[in-house]
């Protein structure tokens, strides 16, 4: 049983630790709170560096320096609090980072409102109990045999097939029935491939709809994608080994990960915002006449600063580009202005929450649109890499990993 | 309605919170007892209860301390045996109160006297600072 | 008898000096046995579901934090009934119930702008300070019948 540590403020009052309590259940984990005692929490200053107003949060902060001088105590850490709190957010990121510096126990940063569910929970619990339980596998570098992944995005499937560490065929096309893009995608990648279905030795699925494919298809691996895009990240960037952070703007959500010699420390996911996803470049698009792969380079040539971006939000944002349009602004700036736009919600509200270390790698179908890859240099000050088949990234990562369970 | 009440001895008090239990025990209350490490829980019918820990009080009315509890003792949902170990979060806030019992104790036995608290010394005036900074440099 | 709401509002020594008194001490643990003896839910460890927040909406607007909103729940009708009032000062320990400083903020804030009684003190330190509190509480108390 994975032991989970709980290192919260909030979340009994906000009526969501039974769904804490439920998604560790459903990842086979447990939720622990590690014993502390008064005088512990009395000197959090002391062993901590700050002690706050909130007692729960001066609370939370002693269970970290407990984990932290008993790392035997717990497998990964949660560290959860209310979403809005000023006080919670600093302290939050202080214990992620307390942890991450002063152990090598996975942790998790979440803020929750009183409408966070297990579900909206599992993926991360999954993704936190999967670097615990498989760090051998995840530990892999190579890709052997002839072995296919897939990736069951919300927007796009993508497959790729994979022999001794190469990639030899891809399948790309936007999901509508779950199953069958799974199929085309695959079928497309075999042709490419030049190869026969029954010569494949492994099939590992991974994205939203990894449970329903990797049914179908009898997978050997269904996994959530941070742990197998972190690995697919590294591998096609070649940074298996020390620091990385991997971003990936999807179609429904956005993750950053924090990585370390391919294994994923820390992570946020977000996935509520439209105006921070690959939509959002999508509509831009559609505006502005342009095919969706031309988006990017046309943003290249343009200046965000030209452009008034009143919002981040998908309609309302969408509206001052409009209004810049009408007011003569060029296409250039107003594509690039929606590719910084987007990288800017992603830096403040996501790549805050982990540690943002040299290379920073970004992955997805949106790594392609230029512009969406220059902007987060822009606000990061670092250079940004997107490795070759970055959009396939979920399918290479599933390919590698579940190469490693050939040998098992 | 069911009610739970801590029952809380002072460190001083000559009052054991095993000989608490044993009264109880030995009572005509129907109630159910658990001893813990600062005194007793109690749960029973609300009105049982209330005379319950009014019987109780009368062993040592300075030094017995009573407090509403909102789970019935040993509850699986804040127990922690059940709930992943450490304690939970309102232990803390017992402990601390636990610890000023007995000056409390002290001061409902004492009745009526108070003595007056001396004054809080006032910071120095800026201009006197400034004058022993000036002797003191000088 | 008076209803006194007592801050911290899981106070031990508050409670039990204003029951011994003769007043009805206002406190938690009443609001939390209320949650947990109800039969058709469960959501430990206080059967504090999403309603909660969203029923601490009657006392701070939906971008305040939903753990204020939610614990408001549970002392917002305590401090709507209460006459009197006796207020302890932040001693830096305040955990559970009392352990969100900004719930902790409203719920002073709320006390003192409803226009009852307030008793203001601080935790005694030694006992020349803990005679004066009882004391000051008594009088206070007194005052009430």
């Amino acid at each position: 049983m994975i032991r989970i540590a709980q290192l919260s403020c909030g979340s009994e009052y906000s009526g969501i630790q039974k769904e804490i309590e439920r998604a560790a259940e459903t990842v086979g984990a447990k939720i622990v709170y590690p014993e502390v005692s008064l005088e512990d929490i009395l000197n959090v200053e002391k062993n901590f560096g700050v002690k706050v107003a909130s007692g729960d949060l001066n609370l939370a902060m002693a269970r970290a320096v407990r984990i932290v001088e008993n790392p035997d105590l717990a497998d990964a850490v949660i560290v959860m609090t209310c979403f809005r709190c000023a006080e919670a957010a600093i302290i939050r990121s202080e214990i992620r980072k307390f942890i991450h510096e002063h152990s090598r126990i996975p942790v998790l940063s979440y803020s929750f409102t009183e409408r966070t569910t297990a579900e909206t929970l599992l993926t991360r619990m999954e993704a936190l109990v999967t670097t615990v339980k498989y760090r051998g596998l995840l530990a892999r570098e190579r890709q052997k045999g002839l072995t296919a992944g897939i990736d069951s995005g919300s927007t796009t499937t993508k497959s790729v097939i994979m022999r001794d560490n190469e990639v030899i065929g891809t399948g790309w096309v936007p999901t509508t029935e779950v199953l069958k893009s799974a199929e085309d995608a695959f079928d497309a990648a075999i042709k490419m491939a030049g190869i026969k279905k029954e010569e494949i030795q492994a099939v590992g699925v991974t994205g939203y709809g990894r449970f329903l494919v990797g049914k179908h298809i009898n997978a050997r691996l269904i996994q959530e994608e941070i742990t197998v895009n972190s690995k697919g990240a590294v591998f096609l960037s070649d940074a298996q080994r020390g620091p990385a952070t991997v971003i990936d703007i999807g179609g429904m959500d956005n993750k950053a990960i924090s990585v370390q010699d391919g294994i994923p420390g820390g992570f946020t996911m977000g996935g509520i915002c439209a105006g921070a996803s690959g939509r959002f470049l999508e509509l831009t698009a559609r505006r502005l006449g342009v095919d969706i792969t031309q988006l990017g380079k046309l943003a290249l040539k343009g200046d965000f600063r030209n452009v008034a971006m009143n919002s981040y939000c998908i309609v309302f944002g969408t509206q001052s580009l409009v209004n810049s349009l009408s007011m003569g602004c060029k296409p250039e700036d107003v594509a690039m202005a929606a590719c910084h736009s987007v990288a800017e919600q992603v830096y403040e509200q996501q790549l805050q929450e982990v540690e943002v270390k040299e290379p920073v790698i970004m992955v997805g179908g949106t790594s392609l649109i230029e512009g969406l890859p220059r902007a987060m240099e822009e606000l990061l000050h670092v250079k940004v890499l997107v490795p070759k088949n970055a959009q396939y990234i979920g399918a290479v990562g599933a390919a590698l990993l579940v190469s490693g369970l050939l040998e098992g | 309605m069911k009610v739970t009440k801590y029952v809380i001895t002072s460190s001083e008090s000559d009052i054991l919170p095993s000989d608490i239990a044993m009264k109880i025990y030995g009572s005509k209350y129907d109630v159910n007892v658990k001893e813990t490490c600062f005194g007793v829980m109690v749960n029973g019918e609300e009105e049982v209860v209330d005379a319950l820990v009014k019987d109780i009080r009368a062993l040592d009315p300075a030094g017995i301390f009573i407090k509403d509890r909102g789970f019935p003792p040993g509850d699986p949902r804040r127990c922690r045996g059940h709930r992943g170990g450490g304690a939970r979060p309102g232990f803390y806030m017992i402990e601390s109160e636990s610890k000023m019992l007995p000056m409390i104790s002290r001061a409902l036995a004492s009745g009526g006297e108070v003595t007056a608290i001396p004054e809080k010394k006032k910071p120095l005036l800026p201009s006197r600072l400034e004058e022993i900074i000036k002797e003191d440099l000088s | 008898m008076s209803k006194v709401i007592v801050y911290p509002p899981t106070s031990m020594i508050l409670s039990d000096l204003v029951e011994r008194m003769g007043h009805k001490a206002l406190v938690v643990p009443e609001r939390v046995r209320e949650l947990v003896t109800a039969n058709d839910v469960q959501s430990p460890p206080l059967n504090v579901t999403p309603e909660e927040p969203k029923k601490g909406l009657r006392y701070a607007a939906v971008d305040v934090p939903s753990g204020v909103r939610g614990r408001m729940a549970l002392i917002g009708p305590l401090i709507e009934e209460a006459e009197a009032a006796i207020i302890v000062e932040d001693p830096g320990w305040l955990t559970g119930c009392a352990g969100c400083s900004r719930t902790n903020e409203l719920v002073r804030l709320l006390i003192r702008t409803k226009g009852i009684p307030v008793l203001d003190l601080n935790y005694p330190t030694d006992d020349a300070q803990a005679k004066v509190f009882v004391q000051k509480i008594r009088a206070f108390l007194e005052g009430l019948k």
